[in-house]
Parts: C-alpha cells; structure tokens; sequence
C-alpha cells in the first residue's frame, strides 16, 4: 500500500450515458437506495447543434482522491484522512455528521448515509483493490466501453500511466488547487 | 460553604416566586422548550432526514440560527468596551446584562450546532485527548475551542462580580480586569472564527469573499444591541433596577454606525459581483432576483434590506433614537433584518446553486422550525433566570444577611405590576 498512487483515467469520449458504473457501485457499497444516494454519476452535457448535425457529451464523475483534500482540511474529528495509496477515506465510526466536509467540496462528492448515520463517498472499492487475487473498482470493471482505467501512478509501465504519459489530460476544476486523481483525456 | 450554600437557597428562591406575568412568561417558555424536545426526539429516531437538508444544501435553519447567534454573542463587547475601558459609569452599570445574554446565546449556539448534527452520540470525538479533535487545521475545531472559551469566560466574570456584588464587597479588580481585556478579542475571536468557517471554502464563491469576517462583525454589532436596547426598557419598566437614558442611547448611536458600515460591506459585494457578472453572481443572484425560476428568499432579503435601511435612519437621526417609540420599532427591524441576512440569507445561497450547478431549493420543514422554537425558549428561559437572580442582587434586594452567612431578599417579585407601582409611588408621595 506504501507506494502506490491510485487514480482514475478516463477517456469520456466512449461514454453512452448507461449508468452501469452507478448501479454497479451502489450494489457492490451497499449505497441505500434513493435519489440523492450516490457514489458516482454521469453528468449529462447540453445537446449540441440541431438536428441532424448533433453532439452530446457525458463525464462521469465521483470523488476525485484529491492530493489537496479539502473535506480532509475542515473535518473536526480527523474523520476524513487520506492514506498513503492516495485514496482519501472516512471512518464511519468518527463522523459526527455535521456535514462540513459536504460543503467543502467542490465536486459534491459525498452523501450522507442514512442507513451508517455518517457521510459516504468513493473508496476506489478498496475491499476489491486490496483482496486477493485483486479486483478491479466495481464501476471499471462493468464499464462496457471501457471508459475508466484503473491504476497506480507510481508504476510507469502501469495503463494508467502509460495514457497519461502519451495523450494530453485535464482534471476537474484545477483552479481549486486541489490536486485530483481522476484524470479526463481530452 | 455554608455561604455558598445559602446564596445557592436563595438564588432558589428567587426563581421560583414572582409576579403572575413572571409564571406565565416562564411556563410559555417552558411548554415550548417542550415541544422542541418532542421534536429533537423525533428527530433522533428518525434521523435528519425529517429535516429539508439534503446534499445540496447540506446546511439549512439551524446553522442560519447558530450562525446568528454568535453575532448576538459577540455584541456583549460593545458594553464591555465603553464600561471597562472608558470607564462610562451608565453602561458600567448593565455591563453584566450583557455578559448575561452572551450566555444564553452561546448556550443557544451550542444546541443548534447540537441538533444540527447527525450523530450527536458521537460528540465525544471533538473532545482533545479523548478524540480527535482537528485543531488547528479544521476551523470547526476552532468555533468549538473559541465558543467554549467565551461562554466560560463570561461566566466567571458575570458569576464572580454578582457574586461579590451579594457580598456587598467590591469586585477584585486585579482579577476582573484581565478577564474583561480577555474577553474582548475573545468576542471579536468568535465571530471571526465563525465567518471564516464559511469563508475558506474554495468551493463556495458566495462566501469566499474576504469581506466576510468584517460584514459579520458589524452586523452581530447592529442585532446583539438591538435586543439589548429592548431588553433594558423592559427591564427597567417592569422592575426596580434602573438603567439610565443616556446608556440607551448611546447603544443606539452604536447601532447607527454598525449599520452603516454593515450596509456599506453589503454594497461592496453587491457592486463586486454585478459589474464582474461572473460564474460566481449566481448565489447573489439567486438571493436578491431569484436563479432559473428559484426565488424562495427574495422576498425576505429584501424586507431586511428595506428593515436594515429605514432602521439605520431611525438610530442616525438624534430625534427619532432618542423617542422611545420610534427607537423600538428600529430595534425589531435591526433584529429581524439582520436575522434574515446573516441567518438563510447567508447560509442557503451558499448552496445554491450547488458546485454542480444543480439547484435545489431549502425550506426548513415543520420539525426545524419546532426544534429551532424550542431553542430559543430554552434561551430565553436561561435568559430570564439568570436576570432573576442578576437584577436583585445588583439593585440590592439581594444580598447577604446580617450575620454574614444567610441570604436576604429583600423583595421576591420580579415583574412588577402595574398597579404595585403606583401604590408605591402613592406611598412615597404620603411620606413627603
């Protein structure tokens, strides 16, 4: 776990707005059911031109594994801590719900879990990552376009690194200073 | 201890008898403290989902409240300077009343920060060494650590000097006096550390304005003294204690330069963000025009504006602050108005839109409200029982007997009523 960097590479272009990372994710973190109850979703892009020359894009989206945390930064109880693999987790036992790291982030990352009483988000499926044999984050691995890729920065021959290395990238709102690690290929 | 004992019994006594109007004031205040435990038990079983917060607005009423409330918290500092360091002998006289309402209101801050939070079982975790308490790097921490500081601050100095006051003993100045120069940038300290809550969260441009901290100290210095002002004229109409006119209107002269700054700041920021025309107008926009058909609190953020401006006009102008008429009316608009402002009209366009454009609009639901009830009863039960204790001891009605050991009250009434009044008045005409 010491020196690994997990992160997420996207390539939205191959995106079809299916939702079977969401359905995926929700079954495999027991995600309560409910409209607001969500680890990851697909934001859906305004329709483009008029018809019959049209476009539409989607971007999926889910807590980015900030290198910069700011839910990390406001959490009072050191509820929300990010581990040496990058992945930023939080310890339902400590969470005292009082909602602030919600407001801190700049990606609406988190819900709050009825069901634990405490705030949920994206954990790159480490129950998955961390088993043996290893597995793949449920999303990426029922992605039927193969629109994520998963992986350790820290290894350069690994795919994410290779993508990263070849094509150019962009994260979600950089201007926040935050240091995401989902990284979207342009 | 058998002195603290019997000062103990008669603070008893004191509480428990008074005129009619006191019984019916407490027991109001009682039954709805009541029904916002009923509440806030509901709450607890059924979790905040009987709240209208949602992950979009994840705060709502209840930290508007807080938030509100440690304004009016703060705003003791406006006696505690002219009395201590100026040495004003009129506001000397009531600078404990207002350390009295500093802590009613921190009390009530701590319930709404309570009720606020999911899981209030696990309070525990903010507390050093037992937890993890995030200090200094999460500003909530902070707001814990300072609102704490404050409220013990307050009653030490509050407790000690009626204390002394009872023993008719002259307050040990060297003891006071770094305590009240302690709580002043403890005052300013609370409410900074409250606005920089909201104001170092990259993620929220509504907030993220530096201009925050000073509008939120120059409004907590319009509300906190507007309650005050009304407080003082009950006081003094319907006790013995007597405040004189000059403190009054002084505290009102403050109130027209808070509210002058603060609509200054606001116009600041109105200006900033119209004439950029930004991504970042939205929230303003949606508070002051309504955003894509969303204009729950237009309505009410433009009643405060208009409140806050003719309010600003009523302390300005000699006349109008010094007829009491006209002063009390200024007094609830400065209230309401900046209750609105720096209540929803702060926190929810913070929310909206969210940092994924998507609006979802907040209205608090009936259980917020009853809860929200419930902790302004219970502050203002906390309120009165304080001033029940506090106003004999300071007019002398209450103080330690003879013998150096049992406690004398002098008079148990606490409300006087009317016609009391004029008995006494004809009383001390027949003896001329």
């Amino acid at each position: 776990m010491k020196n690994k960097r997990f992160a997420i590479v996207l390539d939205t272009d191959r995106c079809i707005d299916c939702k079977a990372c969401t359905v995926a994710c929700k079954a495999e973190n027991n995600v309560p059911l409910g409209p607001d109850n969500y680890r990851n979703w697909v934001v859906t892009g305004k329709l483009r031109g008029s018809y019959p020359n049209l476009g539409q894009s989607f971007i999926p989206s889910q807590c980015q594994h900030c290198g910069n945390a700011p839910c990390e930064h406001v959490c009072p109880t050191k509820a929300t801590t990010t581990n040496p693999d990058g992945i930023v987790h939080v310890d339902d036992d400590k969470c005292i719900g009082c909602k602030y790291c919600q407001t801190a982030c700049p990606y609406n990352a988190r819900y709050y879990n009825e069901e634990t009483e405490a705030i949920d988000k994206c954990t790159f499926c480490t129950q998955r990552i961390y088993a043996v044999p290893a597995q793949l984050p449920a999303c990426v691995e029922t992605c039927p376009t193969k629109v994520r890729v998963f992986g350790d920065l820290n290894d350069p021959n690994s795919e994410v690194s290779l993508l990263l290395a070849k094509n150019p990238s962009k994260v979600l709102k950089p201007a926040m200073g935050t240091n995401p690690h989902l990284f979207y290929l342009d | 201890m058998k002195n603290i004992w019997s000062f103990f019994m008669g603070t008893l006594v004191l509480v428990s008898k008074g005129s009619k109007a006191y019984y019916i004031w407490v027991g109001a205040l009682l039954t709805i403290a009541g029904f916002g435990v009923m509440g806030y038990l509901h709450q607890l079983n059924s979790g905040l989902a009987v709240t209208a917060m949602k992950d979009q607005v994840s705060w709502g009423f209840y930290i508007s409240n807080f938030t509100f409330l440690v304004g009016v918290a703060a705003a003791a500092v406006l006696l505690v300077i002219p009395a201590y360091i100026y040495h004003w002998k009129p506001i000397k006289e009531i600078a404990v009343l207002g350390e009295l309402l500093a802590i009613s209101a921190i009390c009530m801050c701590l319930m709404f920060v309570t009720v606020d939070i999911g899981r209030p079982d696990r309070f525990w975790h903010l507390i050093p060494k037992v937890g993890l308490l995030n200090f200094p790097q999460s500003l909530l921490a902070w707001d814990v650590v300072v609102l704490n500081l404050y409220l013990t601050l307050n009653l030490v100095i509050a407790v000690y000097i009626l204390y002394e006051t009872y023993y008719k003993r002259v307050p040990n100045k060297s003891f006071t006096t770094p305590l009240l120069l302690l709580s002043i940038p403890a005052a300013i300290a609370i409410h900074t550390v409250t606005a920089f809550l909201y104001n170092g969260l990259g993620a929220r441009p509504f907030w993220n304005a530096s201009i925050l901290a000073p509008r939120f100290l120059a409004s907590a210095f319009c509300a906190g003294p507007a309650f005050m002002i009304i407080l003082f004229l009950l006081i003094r109409k319907y006790t013995k204690f007597k405040i004189q006119d000059a403190a009054i209107h002084k505290v009102a002269e403050l109130i027209a330069y808070a509210m002058a700054v603060n609509l200054f700041l606001f116009g600041a920021e109105v200006f900033k963000e119209y004439y950029t025309g930004s991504v970042h107008l939205a929230p303003l926009k949606y508070l002051l025009q309504g955003l894509h058909g969303y204009s729950a609190l237009v309505p009410w953020i433009w009643t405060a504006l208009i409140f806050n401006m003719s309010a600003f006009l009523i302390f300005l102008i000699p006349e109008t602050r010094k007829n009491h008429v006209t002063l009390v009316l200024g007094c609830l608009m400065v209230f309401t108005g900046v209750y609105i402002e720096k209540g929803m009209g702060l926190v929810v366009p913070g929310f909206v839109p969210d940092v994924l454009h998507e609006i979802y609009e907040y209205t608090p639901t009936g259980i917020e409200i009853i809860i929200s009830m419930g902790i302004w009863a219970t502050g203002l039960f906390i309120l009165t029982m304080l001033l029940r204790v506090a106003i004999p001891i300071l007019n002398g009605d209450f103080h330690v007997a003879a013998d150096g050991v049992s406690s004398h009250i002098g008079d148990q009434m606490f409300f006087i009523g009317k016609r009391q009044k004029e008995r006494e008045k004809e009383k001390a005409e027949s003896l001329e």
